[in-house]
């Protein structure tokens, strides 16, 4: 059964981003130790594969996924990931208007949510589909349709920045903490959402 | 010297009350979800561990707000022990049993710990949590992580510098025998440093 799996690293105190994050500076200013878990890369999403035991697991389960949502920030921000997130995956890109310059390689805008994840669940077929951003995670949240959340928990305060968790309705989301990894200053936090009944 | 040591229950989503939180209605809307846990503070297990080491402080800082929404404690918070109100405004009244008024957050940390001795502060409420890490006087955090997402609130973190503060994780307790309802994760978090060049904070 194919799950939605949101996943992002965060500060303790809940950001995904320092402040001023933009196209120039996706993790905005400060945000970069958000991101200090992943190994240096060059360019190439394989290379980022961190060293430690938890971490590689992890970043194998995130790159194991068969279709990418995100929001049109976190796409443009990650300077669109040159098209491809991993593997030549399609990656579904949210917004509220379709640019006339279509998207890059196997990227592809939707503006209607549930069309959106009904067509990257019938692409990941038997595969997970990787949530990301945090504009992307609250429309998901806030249609119920979001299965699991991957925390990467990392051991700062940020202070301000942009949130994961913000602009949400006052519905409780009941959830299971299924498992815990501990890497070098990090904490991975796998949640699943309960659903009733 | 004293340990000042937060301890808070806060949701997924960093919520310590639910929305629109009064006098009438301390934890806001929905907000007694947070604190099903406490249903274990007297058995053995991570929750029965937390809560007695809470107990076992020996000073109390709470903020004016989270002070007056507990009805004061009636002037008790646990063994007499003296609870320093952090308020902007000390009022006419005295307030009741062992606590007192203070508006300045670092004769306030000073106060705690000198009355704590031996002992270790606790820390209650987002609004003296908030003043004592922005002074750099809070030394650790223990953060009761209820997973739920109760999606609006009283946030724990808001509010703050936009400066960087350096927290190492020094204990996790999860309850894996506990009911659904009344799963919690324990954090407790040491606070290294705070600010890109500032001075630690909290050095023994």
């Amino acid at each position: 059964m194919t799950a939605v799996v949101l996943d992002m690293s965060i500060s303790v105190d809940g950001f995904v981003a320092g402040p001023d994050d933009g196209p120039e500076h996706g993790l905005g200013i400060g945000g970069e130790v958000l991101h200090a878990w992943l190994a240096d890369g060059d360019g190439d999403p394989s290379s980022y594969r961190p060293a430690d035991e938890a971490g590689a697991l992890v970043f194998d389960e995130g790159l194991a996924t068969g279709a990418v949502i995100t929001g049109r920030h976190t796409f443009e921000y990650a300077g669109r990931w040159g098209g491809d997130h991993h593997d030549g995956v399609p990656v579904f890109v949210l917004t509220r208007t379709v640019p006339d310059e279509p998207a890059p390689g196997h990227a592809r805008y939707v503006t209607d949510l549930a069309a959106c994840v009904a067509q990257a669940k019938a692409a990941a077929g038997d595969r997970n589909v990787l949530l990301h951003g945090a504009t992307a995670a609250q429309a998901l949240l806030r249609a119920g349709l979001v299965d699991e959340v991957a925390l990467h928990v990392v051991p700062v305060l940020l202070g301000a920045g942009r949130r994961l968790f913000d602009d949400l309705p006052p519905d409780h989301v009941e959830l299971d903490l299924v498992r815990v990894l501990d890497g070098p200053d990090v904490q991975h936090l796998h949640y699943r959402v309960r659903r009733e009944g | 010297m004293a340990t000042i040591r937060l301890y808070m229950t806060i949701s997924l989503d960093g919520y310590v009350t639910g929305p629109r939180d009064d006098a009438e209605n301390p934890l806001g809307i929905g907000g007694f979800r947070l604190f099903n846990w406490l249903d274990l503070r007297n058995d053995p297990g991570p929750s029965g561990q937390v809560y007695a080491e809470g107990t076992a402080t020996r000073a109390v800082i709470a903020g004016r707000r989270t002070f007056e929404l507990a009805g004061r404690w009636n002037g008790d918070h646990h063994d007499g022990v003296p609870i320093l109100v952090l308020t902007h405004d000390v009022p006419d009244e005295p307030p009741p049993g062992s606590a007192h008024y203070l508006t300045d957050v670092r004769e306030c940390a000073a106060q705690a710990r000198a009355a704590a001795g031996e002992g270790d502060v606790l820390v209650h409420g987002a609004g003296a949590a908030q003043a004592l890490l922005r002074a750099g006087e809070l030394d650790e955090l223990e953060l009761n992580v209820v997973p739920v997402l109760l999606g609006q609130g009283r946030r724990l973190f808001d509010g703050l510098p936009a400066e960087r503060v350096e927290l190492e994780l020094v204990r996790r307790l999860v309850t894996e025998d506990a009911a659904p309802a009344q799963r919690v994760m324990h954090l407790r978090y040491r606070v290294l440093s705070r600010g890109r060049s500032g001075p630690p904070a909290g050095t023994p």
